[in-house]
């Protein structure tokens, strides 16, 4: 008996200097990750967009709804556009603050951006990858090593009040899909413009729109036109004029996942029913 | 009983208390990721062992006591403890399950190569334009025409266009920039761009333009004369 004790005493020990080790270790990278979330919400500058799951509808048409308030607050520094001619070197919108949502089976993003007048050619946009391959965040650029894939751009301009669905792979080669599945709404007041674009989480084109998986990160950049004019007449911003931003991610949060808690619970009784056969190994072992 | 165990107890916490605050703090050191302080402990742990199972004696010292204490005989005020311990060991374990299975909020994480490897035709190239006063000041007006914007009068990356872009633009006057770099790399990422990149340079995120489509390599590599100079770096050179 005590021969086997020589085998089992050990064994335990090991586990337990491992558990302890565990809890060492767990609170030290707890604050490293607190301490990451704490600047970057002190900065402002955000590296995704994450869309929480809401009951009932979705406020497609309604960019002062109160219940944008339940999503997250993302804010990106926005560029003129100066990767190709015709290049900016100052656009007008400087940040960007999105909020977006979905149901389970649409999905709406809320863009909001100061702009100090409200003109016709005001125009906002929300670029995708499509697919699995890499796309440049100007329109899908060529890329000279890399086989890159299409971008998805659902476009919106005051004047025409509603959406366009389309795709580029590299500067002027822009092409509206026959197919429109996004809807976009602006509304402006105060000097803010608030566009809400919507279309459902996935479509039946998956080589042209972009498909968002729930849980899953998607890439997604933005763009933004002043549409004033200068004193000759000319439009400010247009076309490859405008502001940018880099790509970021997106994210249409999963519904929540329990299975964490059962496996938890699974292990906490394996854990009981080791220390119970340990300790009546031992103490036969001490009475024999 | 504690005689024996006691040691290495003080041990473990000594070493764990080195590893999170004193090598921090160590001139030239950082913080020790959490993972590396869990290997050292490990190895500590393990050497106690060695150490103490090497005489049937010392085994005993050891083991007896771990012994005793789980069974709960004769140990007096430590049985509280012993309940504490018998209970904190499932739900540790459960946590460390629950964290483990626990999905991630971060988006995945991306490792970019700042400075991969140019193409082979890019290596070893000089600049063919004789460097005078003339020169350098012709490539310091191209640069501010054309670079400033995003890479900063003062060359430090921080342009008025720069603010959106990520990666952010080059900042030159960073040791471990263009110091770092031959002329021939620089050429190479001018006339071709972020789009030039490999993949490990993720060039989709690069804002740089393809500069060959619109300005002649004279004036590249003008502009690579007048980078260094005003950014009062030198290209590296392998004497």
């Amino acid at each position: 008996m005590t021969q086997r004790l020589n085998y089992i005493v050990p064994t335990v020990a090991v586990g337990a200097w491992l558990a302890m080790g565990m809890l060492a270790v767990q609170p030290g990278s707890a604050e490293e990750k607190s301490a990451a979330t704490v600047q970057a919400e002190s900065t402002l500058q955000s590296v995704s967009v994450s869309a929480p799951m809401v009951k009932g509808a979705l406020p497609v048409d309604d960019p002062n709804a109160a219940v944008w308030s339940s999503a997250t607050l993302a804010r990106f520094p926005m560029s003129p556009q100066v990767h190709w001619p015709n290049r900016i070197l100052e656009a007008t919108v400087r940040d960007l603050n999105v909020r977006a949502l979905h149901d389970g089976t649409n999905v709406a993003i809320l863009l909001e951006y100061t702009d100090p007048t409200e003109d016709p050619d005001d125009a906002a946009a929300i670029q995708f990858m499509v697919g699995d391959k890499k796309a440049h965040f100007a329109h899908g650029q060529p890329m000279a090593q890399v086989e890159g894939g299409p971008v998805n751009i659902w476009f919106w301009k005051n004047k025409d009040g509603k959406a366009l669905d389309m795709n580029a792979k590299g500067f002027g080669t822009l092409k509206v899909q026959t197919h429109q599945d996004v809807k976009a709404k602006g509304a402006y007041a105060n000097g803010t413009w608030k566009v809400v674009f919507t279309r459902p989480l996935s479509t039946e084109h998956a080589d042209e729109d972009t498909q968002i998986a729930q849980g899953g990160f998607v890439n997604i950049a933005f763009a933004v036109w002043d549409g004033k004019k200068d004193a000759s007449g000319e439009l400010k911003e247009k076309g490859s004029q405008k502001a940018v931003s880099s790509w970021w991610y997106f994210r249409a949060e999963a519904p929540p996942d329990y299975s964490g808690y059962y496996y938890a619970l699974l292990a906490v009784g394996l854990a009981l029913g080791f220390q119970f056969v340990l300790i009546r190994k031992l103490k036969k072992g001490q009475s024999a | 009983m504690g005689g024996s165990l006691l040691k290495p107890v003080i041990l473990i916490g000594v070493v764990y208390a080195i590893l999170k605050f004193v090598v921090p703090n160590i001139p030239g050191s950082a913080p020790l990721p959490a993972s590396l302080i869990f290997l050292y402990l490990m190895l500590t742990t393990s050497g106690i062992v060695i150490f103490a199972t090497l005489s049937g004696e010392s085994k005993d010292a050891f083991w007896n006591p771990i012994q005793r204490f789980l069974t709960g005989e004769n140990i007096g005020g430590l049985q509280v403890l012993r309940y504490g311990v018998l209970l904190l060991f499932p739900l540790m374990v459960g946590w460390q399950t629950y964290s483990s299975t626990a999905t991630s909020d971060a988006p995945p994480s991306e490792n970019r190569t700042i400075h991969p490897a140019p193409p082979g035709e890019y290596t070893g190239l000089s600049n063919p334009v004789p460097k005078t006063p003339d020169t350098i000041q012709q490539g310091k007006g191209f640069y501010a025409a054309f670079c400033s914007p995003c890479h900063g009068g003062n060359f430090d990356g921080k342009g008025p266009a720069a603010r959106g872009f990520n990666p952010p633009p080059a900042n030159f006057s960073d040791p471990t920039t263009i110091a770092m770099l031959q002329e021939s790399y620089l050429f190479w990422r001018i006339k071709k761009g972020g789009v030039g990149l490999p993949i490990e340079g993720m060039p989709w995120k690069s804002a740089m333009p393809r500069w060959e489509v619109e300005l002649p390599d004279e004036w590249i590599w003008k502009i690579i004369m007048g980078e260094y100079d005003g950014a009062h770096q030198a290209p590296r050179t392998w004497e």
